[in-house]
């Protein structure tokens, strides 16, 4: 996408912290009048780096120590980035000296590639490629305990506004005056926290008549498809906690023919909201009921934030069909929310104490927008899980102007999921447990995408997809010896590595299964204790809850230890490919330290070093491979 | 001569009655004459009216520690309007820092003196534009719709709850232009430009490079040792350590809090529902002690809602409205 701002906010964001953060920053410099491009990297057009004289970096770290999806890639067409350009080798070494740049990295350090992906940046763009930095760049950790925020008590949002602030003050310090709308230069003002920025393109009315019933499509992404259910089965018992799905679809045009992708590969799916949610908000915000379903066009084109999250847009363009496609009423907000909406809490009327109450709401809707603390915020919406729909619901006196919604509401951003057909296979099978937990709040929370997919029927064909390429397993390691370890859902990729049949992946597979119980959640267990009898895998499954069926061990990894000896020779010798796939959080930590172990017990590693030296080099040679979400 | 002043009273008073005592005591010495005396839920509901610019003093009585003062928010404009100008009002605290400040009142907070606020002025029942800071800026509907102020009129109490009347229009959002905000530093920058920077032409011919080529590229792990390098720390951190999370598969006992957390709350929710609509018109708000908390915000939902609030989690509701948990309830 093109800019021509010479201050860009660039993020990478995995989870949607950097962006939130990004979005605050560009609304805040905006309010001093200084013009911001405000994009994901991936998103960045490369060739418009030359113009950019100030650039400000906000990128958190995947668990593998890699750039977020969106610093890495573009979401449509081109497969070149910002990033991919930096990488070239034949850039002179001042190639970026026209820029001033400050980076912000968010991490976890629970991890152990601690905030990476700013790191490579800031060593690429300043020490190679002579960008000058404005500040030494802010390192955030959620755990406080290492960055920027170590050993403070405070949270990630304390080291965003420290970036901020820092920002700020440099450029009022640099530009003092700015030009008012004659040309002449005038001091630098900031514009009020209770006027409403208007986004570069908004909605409006066409003025048409609408057809009857017209068709609903996606324009403008051309590598979207429309999938068709084959199959929707619970595979979990009826009476087990957790529902975990086999998932069948086709592509719509073309149902028979293969699709290319390989074991790792994944299906992005854009899922979209139920009707009666849809109903519930437009009777939240009644005002927008007599115009709901009349056809709208931008001002002045496709807003960027719709654009980066891909799938195209919805025909006809309605605020209807906007409220079921695009944007995530479902969703928790963040600050930014508060931010773009805490001045349009104008309506009186339905307020049953009148205009003390709308004050009262006013000002804690300023509260959740610009308190720097985010406590209040972080309590009353991220800790119960609460959403965009419910806090209009308890703030009625917000009435929102359906013009600037793709502006000020969130989006729904389209989710990935593991393929486990194997390759090629026409029909695409996912494995996804369908996510629900209860908080405080009396109504079940779900997952939108999981609940989405199960709720859809056999036959529908509006599923919206695309196939991501993630070249995880390389091809010259086919053949070589495969330790496949995943507990849970964890097994949805590495099915589809055991279903590579022509020609035959490996000739010795090894799959560590886990899970709570064996008559409950072993995820395809006959089938794969059918593979295990003809000899296709050695299986190894491990019930964590059932004593039963799993007396003497409890997780994967210790069924690793048990068969430590014959696991470190392959590893060692037989340059097998260790294929970790799950959770994030403690298991895949749980499942590095056991290797270690089994490297330095029966891999002839006398220490820590050397064992770790040699998993390193695993990893290098794409010999270990973990894929984690 | 002597003072005129009014002594109001929290409803948990009445159980240790020597506060009232030392408090007419004291207001003696300084030769105050408590004129009235009234129970503060009087006042709020509205069966006792206060005397429009009388008092020169008022003293609220309470047993909750300063810092945890509820009050009912909609009564400090009213307390304002009994005072007198350059009267005193003590017994409240920062906690209602901002309504003391919009009602009128200077906040004295001063070693030498105890802590009360000053009624500075009458409060303004003009409405009050939001100026714009800066002429450059248009706006779309500027016009002649304006924000209101705060309303001085008394607020309907909760069992009558009648709307009251607005003159005025409610606040109209205003919209800024995208227009007026591209300020993109085009003057500024020409001389910002160092005689070593290469010019864009010269490294326009690095752009074109069109290989997917990785031997072209650098490793990227290569870049990164391990090492955390300079990084600048925070100053001051303001904020409070925020509650820990529980990760997916916690073992720490933090998901185990989590629960039991949400269960006490949830079995809080239980007893609530079981109100039945009679009960529920009974419950006042202001009193402390009560089945509900006494910061008279349990209908307003979460947002406003005490910490030990019995209704959090329930969405906000109308007083005097039986709450309807099958409405609501949609569990596990």
């Amino acid at each position: 996408m093109s800019s021509t701002n010479k201050i860009a906010i660039l993020y990478g964001s995995e989870t949607g912290n950097s962006q939130d953060f990004a979005t605050i920053l560009s609304q805040k410099l905006q309010r001093l009048h200084f013009a911001t491009t405000l994009l994901p990297l991936g998103d960045f057009n490369p060739n418009d780096i030359l113009k950019v004289r100030y650039l400000f970096i906000l990128v958190s770290t995947t668990g593998q120590g890699e750039l977020p999806r969106n610093a890495n890639e573009t979401t449509i067409g081109s497969k070149k980035t910002l990033w991919s350009l930096l990488k070239k080798k034949n850039l002179p070494e001042g190639f970026l000296n026209h820029i001033q740049v400050a980076f912000f990295g968010l991490g976890d350090s629970s991890y152990p590639k601690f905030n990476f992906a700013v790191r490579k940046l800031h060593n690429r763009m300043v020490n190679q490629l002579g960008a000058r930095e404005l500040f030494d760049r802010l390192e955030a950790d959620e755990q406080g305990m290492a960055g920027s925020n170590k050993g403070t008590g405070s949270g990630v949002e304390a080291v965003y506004f420290e970036y901020e602030k820092k920002i700020i003050s440099l450029l009022k310090e640099k530009f003092p005056m700015m030009k008012d709308s004659q040309g002449n230069k005038i001091n630098r003002t900031e514009i009020d926290t209770s006027l409403y920025l208007e986004p570069k393109s908004y909605l409006k009315l066409t003025g048409t008549l609408t057809e009857e019933k017209p068709i609903v499509n996606f324009v403008g992404d051309e590598s979207v498809k429309f999938g068709k259910v084959v199959a929707n089965n619970k595979l979990t018992a009826e009476d087990h906690f957790q529902d975990v799905r086999q998932f069948i679809f086709t592509n719509c045009e073309e149902p028979q023919k293969e699709i290319e992708y390989y074991p790792g590969d994944t299906a992005l799916i854009y899922p979209c909201n139920f009707d009666h949610d849809v109903d519930a908000f437009l009777q939240n915000q009644d005002q927008w009921l007599s115009i709901a379903d009349k056809p709208l066009e931008f001002t002045s084109g496709v807003p960027t934030s719709l654009q980066c999250i891909g799938g195209g847009i919805v025909q006809p363009l309605t605020l209807r069909n906007l409220l079921k496609y695009h944007i995530d009423i479902m969703s928790i907000p963040r600050t930014s929310f508060f931010m773009k909406i805490w001045q349009f809490a104008t309506d009186v009327t339905r307020m049953e104490r009148g205009q003390e109450q709308l004050d009262d709401q006013r000002e804690k809707l300023k509260e959740f927008a610009y308190d720097e603390d985010m406590q209040e915020l972080y309590d009353y919406c991220n800790r119960p899980r609460r959403s965009v729909f419910e806090i209009l619901d308890d703030f009625l006196s917000i009435r929102l102007p359906w013009e600037y919604c793709l502006d000020y509401l969130p989006l729904i951003k389209p989710r990935s999921y593991s393929i486990s057909s194997g390759p090629c296979d026409s029909n695409i099978e996912l494995t996804m447990a369908v996510v629900k937990y209860r908080t405080i709040l009396r109504k079940v929370r779900k997952g939108l995408c999981t609940t989405y997919l199960s709720e859809l029927l056999v036959g529908d064909n509006t599923l919206r997809y695309k196939i991501q390429n993630n070249n995880l397993i390389k091809k010259e390691l086919h053949d070589h010896p495969m330790i496949l370890v995943g507990p849970g859902v964890g097994l949805a990729p590495l099915l589809s590595v055991i279903k590579t049949d022509n020609p035959v992946i490996s000739q010795n597979i090894h799959l560590f299964f886990g899970c709570r119980f064996k008559d409950k959640d072993y995820l395809y267990g006959d089938k794969l204790e059918k593979w295990n009898s003809v000899g296709k895998i050695s299986l190894h499954p491990v019930f964590s809850r059932d004593r039963e069926n799993s007396p003497d061990t409890k997780y994967v990894q210790d069924v690793l230890w048990k068969l430590g000896p014959e696991m470190t020779d392959l590893l060692v010798n037989g340059k097998a490919v260790f294929f970790l796939c799950g959770t994030s959080g403690r298991m895949p930590l749980q499942v590095r330290l056991t290797v270690i172990e089994m490297l330095k017990k029966w891999g002839g590693f006398t220490d820590d070093e050397s064992a770790k030296e040699f998993l390193k080099e695993m990893e290098k040679d794409g010999r270990y491979i973990q894929e984690t979400w | 001569m002597s003072q005129i002043g009014l002594l109001l009273i929290h409803p948990a008073v009445t159980t240790s009655p020597e506060l009232v005592v030392e408090a007419k005591a004291a207001a003696e010495q300084n030769s105050i004459k408590i004129a009235d005396q009234f129970l503060i839920n009087k006042v709020n509901e509205g069966s006792v009216k206060l005397k429009i610019n009388t008092y020169n003093v008022i003293r609220y009585l309470t047993p909750e520690k300063r810092e945890e003062i509820k009050f009912p928010k909609k009564l400090i404009g009213t307390l304002n309007d009994a005072l007198k100008l350059g009267g005193c009002l003590y017994g409240l605290s920062d906690v209602y820092k901002i309504d003391a400040v919009v009602n009128g009142f200077e906040i004295i907070d001063e070693a030498s003196k105890e802590y009360h606020w000053i009624k500075k002025q009458e409060i303004k029942t003009v409405p009050q534009a939001i100026s714009l800071k800066s002429k450059s800026v248009s706006t779309a509907d500027m016009g002649t719709k304006k924000l209101p102020s705060f309303k001085k009129a008394p607020l309907p109490s909760f069992k009558k709850a009648p709307l009251p009347t607005f003159k005025k229009a409610s606040p109209e959002p205003k919209v800024i232009k995208a227009a007026v905000l591209a300020d993109d530093l085009d003057d500024d920058l020409e001389d910002d430009e160092d005689d070593g920077v290469f010019s864009d032409s010269t490294k326009a011919r690095y752009l074109d490079i069109n290989n997917d080529d990785e031997d072209e590229s650098i490793d990227e792990d290569d870049l990164v040792d391990g090492k955390t390098g300079n990084i600048a720390m925070i100053v001051c951190g303001k904020s409070k350590t925020k509650k820990k999370k529980a990760c997916k598969d916690c073992t720490c006992g933090i998901k185990e809090e989590e629960e039991a957390e949400i269960d006490n709350i949830r079995s809080q929710q239980d007893k609530v529902v079981q109100f039945t609509e009679d009960e529920l018109t009974e419950v006042d708000f202001t009193i402390d002690g009560k089945k509900v908390g006494g910061c008279g915000s349990c209908s307003l939902g979460d947002a406003f809602r005490c910490t030990g609030c019995p209704y959090l989690g329930l969405p906000a509701f109308k007083p005097g409205e039986a709450i309807n948990l099958n409405s609501i309830s949609d569990d596990l």
